[in-house]
């Protein structure tokens, strides 16, 4: 029955190629800690990936209870916490997940570094990864501030005044960040569309283009 | 499926047994299923947590004095807390209240059982001691029967009288009909 | 499959399947194709491991969610001035950062800017700046040190940042919130109702003045249990506001929208002397001491 389904869509879309060309493609053994044990750094891009996936699970659950707006923003947070069934293993996989894939993107940063594999013809590849790498600590700082408590609050002030304080520019971010001129209900909702749509949006786009050129350019050879 | 390329297959004497390609896939299945499934459990769980939530049952609110209460039915209106999440507010109801001819005192919504508009009684002229709603003309007895237009009878609040004052709870199907 | 499928009709060679063009000017460092044979297919071969390690991941992830909730504090309050504000930890170096001097006050935006615009200037154009064709990082040793430093630079600054962190919390005796609030939740203790409004009581409900007060046109909208209703303010806590002598005036002359009510309840049958004790009944209306006390 599924194999009929199947064919029926084979035929007239030509899917096996596709998925076939992913399944099929040959990966250097050098990479799999199966054969080197020592090749377990080559995971933390893997990890990084399967956290952020998980992020994302935790994130569009979360917001089936969250409201941005800062008389709700709390206590709903609150609610989802403590009230909801497994309330706290959703909002904690979301929370330590943030550090997590901070921690992963770094090891998989350094081991990139470390085997000098940014080296031509992957320069391009390494820059998309930079960008991932602010796009993710973008999307730690714009999470940070949405439980709306006074951790929240006073580490959001400081850093609206780090942006503050660059030269020229700076007065304008820290009113485009806050959406006005005090850290408040404009801010929040500010803070919650970048988090949500704008920072994702992006992120998906940089790791489409980081899968890409992977499957492009091979995985670096052995040192 | 991508054995092809791995190496001749080295014996060409058919066991029953696993193949290593099947293990490897089997292994391969257990552990992304283990990958996706452990964490989507806890958040579907954390989803649908509204449908496994027992009903509350309503507490009885002080609406009216038993003494205000007559043969007509007449509108009254009573506060109950509503817990709605991480958001509580005191929402108005309304009841009509009559007592039958046996003098039992009883309390129906005003909420149409066809397309949830507000009936009234003796909403329309044309039609004297019914409820009317205004909406596509449903009309119902003084017990709440429906006599057309709407499927079911007027729901029903559980009535509590204490001290000579008329208690109302939360409304559930009409059982006078 | 790959590599014995070279023939020498075939236009474009790719080195193993990597997709990398052999030949061109560019000789990349030696490919996993040099290694005839040493490769293997995505999946399932190469998934299987990734995924084994991914499914040891989750667990310790898992278990790490379960033994730490996540932490929630109280509700933001801009004026709460004893708290200590942190950022998240992959932000305390920068933060560390600023309190050096040449990277404060005047020069601010060396410590914002400058500084952090370098680090990760540099961290972007790595490939660009760092054009050897070495890939060994023993054999590329301006590269790899740079590297290492600022990685020691980052985590000594996260650790003093940290360190110094816990000695304010020592010495200026704070619990952080999110503990403490887990923990009165944990003994059971409400910590939700610092959120809503406190309902300040009634103050001598048995003496005179309450009498009055019901007599009085004031019950009309304050309502009976001084709550006040609709646009109407409530009369709780009233004492804390004005005085007596205050009071008398208001009702002698009104405030806001509110009508002089004076002469209206002298007419409807109340003294003078019953609307001055009525006036000092409310001026005793005021919220209890632990209240003011936490409101601060």
């Amino acid at each position: 029955m599924l194999k009929k389904m199947y064919n029926w869509i084979d035929e007239r879309l030509d899917i096996t190629p596709m998925w076939r060309d992913v399944a099929d493609h040959e990966v250097p053994e050098h990479v799999n800690p199966a054969h080197h044990f020592s090749a377990f750094v080559y995971c933390f891009g893997g990890l990084t990936f399967f956290i952020t996936i998980l992020q994302i699970l935790s994130g569009m659950f979360l917001t089936m209870y969250y409201v941005p707006d800062i008389t709700n923003a709390y206590k709903s947070v609150d609610f989802l916490q403590h009230e909801v069934a497994f309330g706290v293993i959703v909002r904690g996989m979301h929370h330590w997940g943030a550090s997590l894939v901070i921690v992963m993107m770094f090891l998989h940063t350094l081991r990139v570094f470390f085997t000098g594999s940014y080296k031509a013809p992957r320069e391009m590849n390494w820059v998309v990864g930079m960008l991932i790498f602010m796009v993710m600590l973008g999307l730690g700082f714009t999470g940070y501030l949405l439980p709306w408590d006074n951790k929240a609050y006073f580490a959001t002030k400081v850093g609206i005044q780090i942006a503050a304080s660059v030269p020229l520019l700076g007065p304008y971010i820290e009113t485009f960040l806050q959406g006005g001129s005090i850290t408040g209900a404009q801010t929040l909702t500010r803070f919650f569309a970048l988090h949500v749509f704008f920072l994702p949006g992006a992120l998906f786009a940089l790791l489409a283009g980081h899968f890409i050129m992977i499957r492009k350019q091979g995985i670096s050879g052995p040192l | 499926m991508s054995g092809e390329h791995n190496e001749q297959p080295k014996k060409s004497v058919f066991r029953k047994e696993m193949s290593r390609r099947q293990f490897l896939s089997y292994t391969l299945g257990g552990s992304g299923a283990f990958m996706v499934g452990v964490p989507l459990l806890y958040n579907v769980r954390f989803a649908v947590d509204p449908l496994l939530k027992p009903d509350a049952d309503g507490e009885y609110v002080k609406v009216v004095e038993v003494s205000e209460v007559t043969q007509e039915p007449q509108s009254f209106q009573f506060e109950r807390l509503i817990v709605d999440g991480w958001y509580k507010n005191d929402t108005t109801f309304e009841a009509w209240i009559s007592k039958d001819e046996s003098g039992n005192i009883f309390a129906l919504s005003p909420v149409c059982k066809h397309l949830g508009c507000t009936v009234k009684w003796n909403g329309s002229q044309d039609f004297s001691d019914e409820y009317f709603c205004p909406c596509h003309a449903a009309r119902y007895t003084k017990d709440g029967k429906n006599l057309t237009v709407a499927p079911a009878p007027l729901d029903e609040y559980p009535v509590k009288i204490e001290d000579g004052w008329v208690y109302l709870s939360t409304t559930k199907p009409n059982s006078r009909v | 499959m790959a590599h014995d499928h070279h023939s020498k009709d075939e236009k474009v060679i790719y080195v193993g399947d990597s997709r990398v063009k052999q030949g061109g000017k560019f000789v990349p460092p030696p490919d996993y194709s040099a290694y005839p044979g040493k490769s293997e297919a995505f999946i399932p071969n190469f998934l299987l491991k990734e995924w084994m390690v991914g499914c040891v991941v989750l667990i310790g992830f898992l278990a790490l969610i379960i033994a730490h909730p996540s932490p929630l504090g109280y509700p933001a309050d801009p004026n709460n001035s004893a708290f200590i504000p942190m950022p998240d930890w992959y932000f305390l170096f920068m933060y560390q950062l600023l309190k050096y001097p040449y990277l404060s006050e005047d020069y601010v935006v060396f410590g914002t800017v400058i500084i952090p615009g370098l680090l990760f200037g540099a961290l972007t154009l790595a490939p660009f700046l760092d054009t050897g064709k070495e890939r060994r990082f023993y054999k590329r040793p301006i590269a790899s040190s740079l590297m290492l430093l600022s990685f020691a630079a980052v985590v000594y600054l996260t650790v003093v940042s940290w360190d110094h962190y816990q000695h304010e919390l020592e010495i200026n005796n704070i619990i952080p919130e999110h503990i403490e609030r887990a923990e009165k939740l944990a003994a059971g203790e409400d910590v939700r109702e610092e959120e809503e409004e406190t309902v300040i009581p009634i103050v001598g409900q048995s003496e005179v003045g309450y009498e009055i007060y019901e007599a009085s046109s004031c019950l009309s909208c304050h309502a009976s249990g001084l709550e006040g209703q609709a646009s109407f303010p409530p009369l709780l806590g009233i004492g804390d506001k004005y005085t007596e002598d205050e009071l008398v005036d208001i009702m002698k002359n009104g405030i806001g929208t509110m009508p002089a009510q004076w002469d209206s309840n002298i007419t409807n049958g109340l003294t003078e002397d019953e609307l001055n004790t009525l006036a000092a009944w409310l001026a005793t209306q005021k919220a209890p001491a632990e209240d003011a006390a936490s409101a601060e």
